[in-house]
Parts: structure tokens; sequence; C-alpha cells
């Protein structure tokens, strides 16, 4: 393979006047099936193969993908990039260069304790079966439950024209829980995600059972909740709603490609934008996280990346075109879903950095507010203002955890909401999941419980 | 854009239905798919980048004593791996559990004829073409206002072709083209920057207004300039396009779907012939919607498509179908069988999602709002809760109505509510109609709607 590849960028470089050229050829393998129910809807297995090459002629990027190692339609693919990149060069006022990146020459073995490929799918379906009948056995009022299940493995292979050679394997499992939920008129849902770099012992770490039921039982909860009130308020978020606050309130804005998009960290390098308390880190190396690679899709080594500390921005995350730019290293941030598409700037594992605070710390002198638990979605805008969904949640009264609240979430805007951030606890907890732009990427977040002494709620009442 | 034979397509489909039902499948079903894309990119103010994609893949179902197997390869050059994929399929349906409900892979019937889904034009697009509509959006975006900064966006053509063959006698091709372009900006002066605005031209055939798509999205950022807070309140709204294809899209467009229905996840259950909406409001999924961006001859498992009338004067008609979720109710598909091309097996979902148009003009409809706000986007739409419909999401950018008038943008307010209840305060739907993504609608007027703020 790694032949293939060294040809196709020199074909770029001598052939078609590429300045830079990379080709990646991908080859997976992929186990998926879904529950409802208990019914299996459909077990699925799936191979995809391909190959990206992109190239840098003139300054301007040439992107080509195909589902194919035929040398005929890869040469085809090659001199399409670099036509169509020499094109759009012609009117370019700032040509793109590329930060310099170490060489490498490296192959990296997934060592998962459990090969998801060598269990057999019959097993798999059985394990996630007890999930579902446990949702269902939990209470009579669960009416639905659903269950998507994934596992990934192969491998990826990279080339660039500047000598790096890497082979990675590629190993992902995962799987979405939902329940759902209906009395006296009232509907209610849970999710849950779940999701491994290491291998199928990922079920031995959650039982399956406790999975069901804890999906179930925050379905049941919710049949009693009451919409929060909309407005201001102090809360207390529990590390799963932290993560997702970090990624969203912050992380986004650190992404390097959207800071130059006019984003506020940009023009924030060095400032102190949040309290004492606000340190983030976006980490691509925590082993056996969602998020964790050894090499990105630029064939840079992933970082433990300081984004901000102690309120102060610290860092962004960087591919080789905007570290050059910032005149700064890669950070191993440029991430492809696969070879239909080219990398672009994606976190890995983003969370916050835990204190000293006990969770009864944090709620102690909150009179009116709402500890919100776990997230459902979130979103962020360029301009600040963030969004998070939330799917469990509940009343501080008096700093007491009182009844639960639904369907809420938060919003604010970053400058002024991490300067609100006035207490951070001590525990941490990281959560796997989904993020899109574009492409969908395989994430973390996490972090401690923490307070913020304001935010705007988001409710009918 | 070189592109695959009908007939090799179809004969690849049939080839691997023999091939599964050889291997002892009850019944097969393939579905074949061709698509190539060519996207000019602009980003950061200028075109920089460029995209070609060919993707080609075949997907299996096979069933075995009604349990369901599928598998798929994108090694469709090679008559072995797809031999090897219809034996995935036969493993994957063993290893899974017999399901009492499945009935069969549908039946065999007649296709309706499709309008404006294909243009040669788009086929025969050179990067050439595209660079030039691409500059002239930027161009124009740029000519607007020094303020406005275009940050990402682009221009690309597209071909899909599929071909679908069954065990019970489905053999069929369809193809189609697509042509889009889209801005991204936003604005900025001394000390404030505007959420992004986004407009965008999609096409079936080629007809892209470029300009028009740069002006917009360069005037909607500028008027995003100078945002001021806002009262929490109770308001009346107009929601445009986006902002409605947002909220839609993660309620009522799921809870129509009969899959939801039967699994007693829809709040629509046993409402069909019941007001559950205001009178203005009519509503089709229009599979067959002349130029429709989901318009096909057939949906992914080979079922003709059509227009299914959902909401008459608010009153609930029908759910959407596919062959497995109508059998169970006794029922015919809607043809409403949608498929991440060859990657998955079919599941329920919209096609066109037709809100048809009232009378009324953008202008007679802000004249109904003396005091209100009109809302682009949403922030959150996804963290909707699926099931019951409740939603709390950020409208960002917003702005305010006085008196008939748009005075001026709003800081990022939250609006939160139901989309059941939402749906009955539909007091007037516009006559602006345009398709978007998943939608063909206008905007609409709804009153009581929920606003947080400062």
């Amino acid at each position: 393979m790694k032949d293939i590849l060294q040809k196709i960028t020199a074909t770029a470089t001598a052939k078609f006047g590429a300045n830079y050229a990379e080709a990646r050829a991908q080859q997976l393998a992929k186990t998926m099936f879904i529950l409802k129910e208990e019914r299996v809807e459909a077990a699925k297995q799936g191979i995809e193969s391909g190959v990206a090459i992109r190239v840098l002629v003139n300054g301007a990027w040439g992107f080509a993908s195909v589902g194919s190692l035929d040398s005929s339609i890869l040469e085809e693919a090659v001199s399409d990039a670099c036509r169509m990149a020499k094109l759009v060069s012609q009117r370019l006022k700032t040509p793109i260069k590329l930060a310099s990146a170490p060489t490498v020459e490296d192959h990296v073995h997934a060592k998962p304790k459990k090969n998801p490929h060598s269990i057999a799918m019959e097993d798999k379906i059985k394990t996630a079966l007890v999930i579902n009948t446990a949702s269902l056995g939990f209470d009579s009022r669960i009416k639905s439950c659903g269950l998507d299940y994934m596992d990934l493995m192969g491998t990826n292979f990279f080339v660039n024209s500047e000598g790096t050679s890497i082979e990675q394997d590629k190993l992902y499992v995962w799987a979405r829980i939902t329940a759902s939920a209906q009395a006296e008129g009232t509907f209610t849902f849970s999710r849950e995600e779940i999701g491994s770099t290491a291998g199928y012992e990922l079920f031995d770490d959650q039982p399956p059972e406790e999975l069901g039921q804890k999906v179930a039982q925050r379905a049941i909860e919710q049949i009693n909740a009451k919409p929060p009130k909309g407005g201001k308020a102090p809360v207390v978020l529990g590390p799963n709603v932290v993560g997702v606050f970090v990624h969203e309130a912050f992380g986004h804005l650190a992404e390097a490609d959207l800071a130059l998009s006019g984003g506020l960290l940009d023009s924030n390098m060095g400032k102190k934008i949040g309290s004492d308390l606000v340190t983030f880190y976006d980490d691509g190396t925590l082993e056996g996280a969602f998020g964790a690679f050894k090499y990105d899709d630029e064939g840079v080594a992933s970082h433990k990346t300081l984004l901000i500390k102690d309120g102060i921005v610290s860092g962004l995350m960087h591919n080789r075109e905007t570290a050059q730019k910032f005149n700064t290293q890669p950070t191993g941030n440029a991430r492809a879903e696969d070879f239909r598409v080219e990398p672009i700037i994606r976190m890995r594992c983003t969370y916050m950095a835990p204190k000293d605070q006990t969770l009864e710390e944090l709620l102690e002198g909150i009179k009116d507010g709402y500890y919100f638990k776990s997230f459902r979605g979130g979103q962020a805008s360029l301009d600040g203002t963030f969004q998070v969904g939330i799917q469990e949640g509940y009343e501080i009264r008096n700093g007491e955890i009182q009844a639960p609240v639904r369907n809420a979430s938060i919003s604010g805007n970053t400058l002024e909401t991490l300067h609100m951030v006035d207490g951070v606890g001590k525990d941490f907890t990281i959560d796997p999941g989904r993020c899109g732009k574009g492409q969908t990427a395989f994430i973390c977040d996490g972090g401690p419980h923490i307070r913020v002494s304001e935010v705007i709620v988001g409710g009918s009442a | 854009m070189a592109v695959l034979e009908k007939n090799f397509l179809i004969s690849l489909a049939e080839d691997a239905v023999k091939s599964a039902l050889k291997l002892g499948a009850s019944e097969a079903e393939a579905y074949v798919y061709d698509g190539q894309a060519t996207n000019i990119g602009i980003e950061l103010g200028q075109i920089s980048k460029t995209h070609r994609i060919i993707d080609r893949g075949i997907g299996i179902r096979v069933t075995i004593n009604k349990a369901i197997g599928f598998a798929y390869t994108n090694i469709i050059g090679d008559p072995q791996a797809i031999k090897d994929a219809a034996a995935q399929a036969l493993s994957a349906a063993k290893a899974s559990k017999s399901d009492p409900d499945w009935y069969s892979l549908p039946q065999n019937n007649p296709y309706p004829k499709t309008q404006d889904t294909f243009d040669q034009k788009i086929v025969d697009l050179s990067p050439e073409d595209l660079v030039k509509i691409a500059s002239t959006l930027l161009d124009t975006a740029s000519e607007v206002d020094k303020r406005v900064f275009p940050i990402e966006g682009g221009v690309g053509s597209g071909y899909a072709a599929n071909a679908i063959a069954n065990s019970n006698g489905i053999a069929a091709f369809d193809r189609g083209t697509i042509t889009e372009c889209s801005l991204a900006t936003l604005a900025k002066d001394t000390n404030s920057t505007t959420p992004v605005c986004f407009e965008f031209d999609a096409s079936r055939n080629h007809q892209l207004d470029p300009l028009r798509v740069g002006k917009e999205a360069a005037k909607l950022a500028i008027s995003a300039l100078k945002s001021k807070p806002v009262e929490t309140q109770t308001a009346k709204v107009i929601l445009t396009q986006l902002a409605l294809q947002d909220l839609f899209a993660y309620t009522l467009m799921i809870a129509i779907k009969a899959d939801s229905v039967q699994r007693n996840q829809s709040p629509l259950k046993d409402k069909i012939g019941m007001q559950v909406a205001s009178e203005n409001l009519n509503i089709y999924d229009d599979g067959l919607y002349p130029g429709g961006l989901r318009t096909a001859a057939f949906d992914g498992e080979g079922v003709p498509q059509q227009k299914t009338k959902i909401i008459e004067k608010g009153i609930l008609q029908n759910f959407i179908y596919d062959n497995y979720a109508a059998k169970k109710d006794n029922k015919e598909s809607t043809g409403n069988a949608a498929r991440a091309e060859y990657l998955s097996t079919p599941s329920i979902s919209t096609s066109n999602f037709h809100i048809i148009p009232g009378n009324k003009t953008p202008q007679q409809l802000l004249a109904e709002v003396e005091e209100g706000f009109i809302i682009y986007y949403l922030q959150g739409a996804h963290s909707s809760n699926p099931i019951s419909g409740e939603f709390s999401v950020v409208a960002n950018p917003c702005w305010k109505i006085k008196n008939g008038e748009i005075t001026h943008p709003c800081r990022a307010i939250m609006l939160a509510g139901n989309i059941f209840e939402l749906l009955k305060n539909i007091t007037i739907v516009g006559a602006n109609e345009r398709q978007m993504g998943s939608i063909v609608a206008p905007w609409i007027l709804a009153e009581g709607m929920k606003i947080i703020g400062k």
C-alpha cells in the first residue's frame, strides 16, 4: 500500500506541479445493528476502502477521493486534484502555506484486550438485548427502547511528499442507548452513549443491565418533572454537561480555522476571558478515550493542548495550515471522517481541569437555581453564543437538590459566562460523544462539577 | 463526469440478488449507487480549495426466516467482492433474530414520471464553470459592504444514480443532478461580531443565482450588527424557512413517521382525523414535487414515491410509511424509505415536506406584527425532545419587529415551547415559498411564543 501511495504523491509533485502532496488510504470493516424493543431491525456488516489525495498547487488545495486502488483511476484522480487546484490558485490573494512538521515513519498497532471482530455478531446482539430487556423491565411506563451499535476496525495509511509514512490501526466501539416513557399524556425521552478506542472490553466496564436501567430510570424520572422557569439563574453543572459546555462554549472558538473566521479568540490570545478557576485542555493522548489517536490525518502526532489556563487564552487547536498562519506548531487536530473528505480541525478529548471543591460546597449558598446533570445536544456560534440542551436536571433550593425539571437548555455568551465560573469540583469524568462540523468526529469531553453564577435557562414555565 | 451506464448498474444489482438467493437467502435486495460531485470551496474570503469525489457501492439486504441481514461494499468493480458482500449479508441475517412482523420485500409497481430531477448541463459543468460561479458569489458579497467577511461557502455540482433489484422482480434505475452554491458571512465592526449569517441556492437544474446569494448573505450580516438585548416576554414570531426546518426536523417530522407511532413514541398516535394544528396549516409529504431536492421515481427500497397528505386545514390525515411499517398496519408504503446511499438499510424519512403557502407576502406578514420577532436561524434545535416535541433553543440571528417594520437585531434570545402547541398557534402562513433542504415552505407567523431574554 505504501508503494502505491508514494507513487501517487510522486506523480503529483513530479508530473503535475504540486508543491505538496499527501495520500491517505483506508481499509475498514464495520459491524452495526439496530435494536428496537428487543427486535433486531437489521444486522449489518460493511467494507469500505478508498484513497484520498490532497495536493497544494501554487498555494491552493486540490482534493480527490476515489473508492479504488486501480492505478489508472488513481492517476486520473491525482491529475484532477492538481488541475483544479491550479485553476483556483489563479485568483488567490493569500496563498496557503504549511507549517513544518517532523517527518515520521511509524506503524501504530491497536491492542484491544477484546478484539471486537473476534466476537461473534450473535454475542454482540445478545449483550445488546440484555440492555434492551433491562430498560423495558425497569418500569411498565417505559414504552420503547432502542440501541444502535457500531464497531469499526481497519487501517489508515498516510504518505506525504515530505517523506512521512504512517500505518495506523483504527478501532472504535460505540453504542447509543435510548428509552422513552409515557404516562398521563406526558412523553419523555432519555439517551446515553458509550464509546471506546480500546476494545470490546467497554462492555465489561459498563455492565449492560446497569446501562439499560440507567437510561430507563432517567425517562421515568422525567414524567413528573416540570419545565424550568425561563431566565437567568445560578447553576451547578455535572461533568457530562461541563464537557459539552467546554466543547460548545469554548472548544469550537479555539479551533484555529474558526478563530480565523472571525471567532472571538483570534483577538483574545493571551488575554483573560474567564475566572481564575478556568483551565481547559484538548487532549488527543488519553489512551482508549473515544477521541484519542496517535497521528492525525496530516501525519502530525496528537498532542495534549492547553487552551486556556487560569482564565487566560493560551493556545488554539491547529492543522498545518493554521499553525503556519499563527506562526506556531500544528497540534495534531486535523481529522477526516473517512477517505471521502479532507481533514479539518476537530476536537479530540476536551475537558476542564478539576480543582478542589465537593458537590455539596458547590451547591451551598444557591438559594434558587438548577443542577444540570446530563445533556442532550448543543451548538456554538462564532459570536460566542452557546446553547446546551439538558436531558436531566433538578431544581436547587437553599443548597439542596430538589425536584426534577425537563427539557431545559442553557445559553449565554462565552466571554461573559467563563467569568462567572465561581466554583470547580475535585471530581473528574469524561464521556464519549460525536461532533458535527460538516463531518462527524468521534470525540470525548468532560471535567468536574462546576458552579456558574449566572446563565440563561431556556424554560417554558 | 464519466458516469456508469444504466444497464450496467441494474445488472450489478440483479447479479447480487441472484448470488444471495443462491447462497440460501429467502429474499434479497441490492441497491447500487454511483455518486460523483465536484466542489469549489471558499474559505476565509477567497476561493482556495477544490474537492472532487467519486463514491460507488452496493448494499445487499437479505432475509432468512424473517431475520434481516445487510452488508455493503464500495468495491463494485470486482464480482468476487460483491459475492462476498452477499455472503456477509447472509451471515448477518443468521446472527440476527427473526422478526415476526416482517412481511416481505416490496412488490414491483409502476413508477411515476418525475419532473426536473436531471439536467445534463450539470453533468457537463467544468471546474472552470464552477469557479466562475464562485467568483461571482464572492465578488458580489464583498462589494456590498467592507465590514462583511465571507467565512466559507462554495459552489458544487453533483450527480447520483441508483439501481435497485429485489427477489420480487423489482429492477429499476433512476438518476438525478443537483447544483448548489452557498455563502456564510459575518460582519464585524469595532466592538461586535455578528452571528454567522447564511444564504444558499440549490437546484436540480442548472439555474443557480450566485448574485442573489452573495448579496443576501452580505446584507443579512450587515443587518445583524449592533444587536440589543431583549426582555423576557410572550410574543408573535415569524419563523423563516431555515428556522422552521430546524424546528420541524427534530420534532414534527419525526412524529409523523409510522415507526414512531407504532413504537408509542409519537404524540400524534391515535390523532388521525383530529385537529392537531391551526386551520391555516396544510402539509404534504411530496416525493414527486417538481424539481424537489428529494424528488425521485422510487424510494430506497424501490417503492414508487408519491404525494401524501399529512395535515389538511389543521387536521391530521396520514403518517408516512416504508414497506415494513405499512404491512404492520395493513397498509401500503407511502414511498418514504430513505437510505444513506449504499451504506445503510432503508429507514422512514420525509421526502419534500411541503408546507402549502398562503397568500400573504413577507411585507403583509410583517404588517400583522405590532410587536414581535423574526427569526432566521436556531441554535440547538437538535437538542429538542424528539418524542414530546419540547424545544428550548437559541434564536440567533433574530430581529425585532415593531409596527410591521424590522427595527433592529436582537442579542441571542432563547425560545422555549412545544412544537404541538406551536402548530396550533400558527395564525398566518406566508406566500414566499422556497426549498430548504428537506422542506418546501414559506415564512409562518406564530403567536404566544415564549421568549427568554435578559
